[in-house]
């Protein structure tokens, strides 16, 4: 077998090799980490993938594995949709290795280093506003990672290309400055188009950010804005059902939520418009201490 | 094959009995294997506290010893709930893992624990499934046909869970398949076990753990990447090494059960992967597989129960390995008259879920 060379990929709390043959996979790896210079040197991958091709003459199409430490965690994708699976396998790798960090499932923006973090489960738009706040001139931490260093309570960045969702692609897509990679259709999440995310927040991927605000944002069609407080005992709950692993981590995960509780202030924010829910939150921000 | 492999295996096997002092990249590639293998969080176990590392290392390392504690923390918790279904009328016995805790072996440190395994006597199955039942454990729901596999050929019953558990719970009226060629009568078993203080369950005794480890490794399922299974053989019988007669009642007991092959084969692969202190007179005292047996064994238990390496699918030989002994796990399990009709009807089931399965999902396989 051909050794196929390795792409390193440093986004900040966590460094991915990903190898493949297929042309079009770099292509678009091209697209939405364009600010990574390649790293010729051997260096350490937190998770290390390799993307092959299945049988060109499998009847209904061709396929694409995602191989990682020689064997086959996950079901494999169409041939042409190796970005998603790269991107969404990876994720998923991160999330049962980086054990050592509090993994909240949440999107991070920030200004200077005063993070927001915004904690929710799939499909309640924490993408599609981590990505308009980000273009709204906030820092882009991650959309999908709230990595906490439960010694320091600091937040580290995991700056990846963020996947929008179907309507998101075209809300975001439409805003000034976003840049999307390709769109790959009708995939098990409907419509997947990659946001990239700017040079600023690439190049700031190390620069670690103090929590001030939790915001739970809820998007609700047609919705006027609605934000209530949210109290500092219930919101160490919520942040902690909005985990990877607080529950894997025990007395520390414990200790993590609430100390986070314990030095942010905490809302909730139902919303139906991006701009408005913008506008409060840049409130909220602004008079969080 | 990348060439330095077979040396990754070894220093595999050197890092779960002593501190390594290695690069970080030679870090990254023993941390691959040893996930792939299971193995990692005893890595971190041996290693962690002792050897110095880079920080990204420590916290790979960290993380997969905190899984297993989490893992681990969730059996007790099973048993813990399971705990008021024992009653005096008949024992329960807690088998490999869920018994390793409760009695604080060693061996239980960084071990990864998927599920809850008990042994009931056979007449008291019934019984203790229907007290599962009562308490809110559930079986998956299964084919009228795999139900009656379980029910009459195997030696555990379907996997019961309760609604929101990780774990499950199999229950067990013998340590092997009743159709297989090394079936013994359990209530041996129940005779000599011994119970675990502070619990109302019971684990076999010593020796007994050995067998069944060694059962279990060599004639229960396919051979896959189940190193992990000889670092248990290796742990338990380095528990016991130093009881007086410990040797001497495990070649008897494996004698008095017909078990002196899977035996043999725990105690060679042991000593020859992981130098555990077997002494020479144990190994001779039971009869030794043939050499055609061995030379075979000695072939393909290491390609298929080692992991391949990480940065390619598992080669040919490896394959053709790994289907080797699983071919040779269905002939243990069962006579050939029982057997091909089984796969053949297993294999057309699958089949046809298959393409039930292509009709209804025309999408992608996205997980």
């Amino acid at each position: 077998m051909i050794e196929l060379p390795y792409r390193l990929l440093d986004v900040g709390a966590a460094r991915l090799a990903v190898a493949s043959p297929i042309e079009r996979l770099h292509k678009h790896l091209d697209l939405v980490y364009p600010h990574h210079k390649p790293i010729t040197q051997p260096l350490f991958a937190d998770a290390r993938v390799a993307l092959l091709p299945g049988s060109r003459f499998r009847p209904r199409g061709r396929q694409v594995t995602l191989w990682a430490d020689g064997q086959r965690p996950f079901e494999p994708y169409p041939y042409d949709c190796a970005l998603p699976l790269f991107e969404w396998g990876s994720n998923y790798l991160l999330s049962q290795r980086l054990n050592a960090y509090l993994l909240l499932h949440a999107g991070v923006v920030a200004r200077n280093d005063r993070a927001l973090i915004l904690p929710a489960a799939p499909g309640a738009g924490k993408t599609t506003l981590s990505c308009a706040l980000h273009l709204a001139g906030w820092r882009f931490l991650s959309d999908e990672f709230g990595v906490i260093d439960m010694e320091t309570g600091e937040l580290l960045p995991m700056v990846r290309p963020a996947p929008l969702k179907n309507r998101s692609i075209d809300v975001i897509g439409g805003r000034p400055g976003a840049v999307l990679g390709p769109v790959f259709p009708k995939t098990r999440k409907g419509d997947v188009a990659h946001f990239v995310p700017d040079r600023e927040s690439f190049l700031a991927r190390h620069q670690r950010a103090q929590p001030v605000l939790v915001v739970f944002p809820r998007f609700q069609a047609g919705a006027a804005s609605q934000c209530a407080p949210v109290p500092r005992a219930q919101a160490a709950m919520r942040i902690g059902l909005n985990s990877f692993n607080y529950q894997a981590l025990g007395p520390l995960g414990l200790e993590a939520v609430v100390a986070l509780a314990r030095r942010t202030v905490a809302y909730e924010l139902v919303y139906g418009d991006l701009d408005d829910a913008i506008a409060h939150i840049e409130v909220l921000f602004e008079r969080a201490p | 094959m990348s060439p330095d492999h077979p040396s990754d295996i070894a220093l595999l096997l050197r890092g779960l009995q002593e501190p390594l002092d290695i690069d970080e990249i030679r870090w990254e590639r023993l941390l691959r294997i040893a996930r792939a293998s299971g193995l990692h969080a005893r890595l971190a176990e041996a290693n962690l506290d002792k050897a110095t590392m880079t920080d990204v290392v420590r916290r790979h390392l960290l993380s997969s010893a905190r899984i297993a504690s989490y893992r681990a923390q969730s059996v007790r918790a099973e048993l813990f709930h399971l705990a008021p279904l024992v009653t005096r009328d008949f024992p329960v016995i807690v088998l490999k893992g869920g018994a390793y805790l409760l009695q604080r072996r060693r061996v239980a440190t960084g071990r990864f624990v998927s599920d809850v395994d008990l042994l009931v006597p056979r007449k008291h199955l019934r019984a203790m499934e229907e007290r599962l039942r009562a308490g809110g454990w559930q079986a998956e729901k299964l084919t009228p046909y795999d139900e009656r596999y379980y029910r009459d050929w195997s030696h555990e019953t379907p996997p019961m869970r309760q609604p929101g558990h990780s774990l499950e719970v199999d229950l067990h009226h013998a340590l092997t398949p009743v159709t297989g060629s090394l079936a013994f009568d359990p209530a041996r078993l129940f005779e000599r076990s011994e119970p675990i203080p502070g619990t109302p369950f019971r684990a076999l005794c010593p020796q007994d753990q050995v067998l069944h480890a060694c059962l279990h490794c060599f004639h229960d399922g396919e051979l896959d990447l189940r190193v992990r299974e000889v670092v248990d053989i290796d742990g338990l019988l380095r528990t016991f090494a130093d009881h007086p007669d410990f040797w001497r009642d495990l070649v008897a007991r494996a004698h008095e059960l017909g078990l002196q092959r899977p035996l043999w084969y725990g105690l060679y692969f042991a000593q020859a992967w992981l130098d555990c202190p077997v002494p020479p007179a144990t190994r001779e005292a039971l009869s030794a597989p043939s050499a055609l047996s061995r030379m075979a064994m000695d072939a393909f238990v290491p390609m298929a129960m080692f992991p391949s390496d990480p940065d390619s699918p598992p080669p040919l030989s490896v394959r053709f390995a790994r289907l080797l002994m699983r071919t040779r796990y269905h002939l243990l399990r069962m006579p050939l008259h029982l057997l091909l009709p089984h796969l053949a009807r297993k294999a057309l089931i699958r089949l046809r879920a298959r393409l039930a399965q292509k009709k209804e999902a025309p999408d992608d396989g996205a997980p």
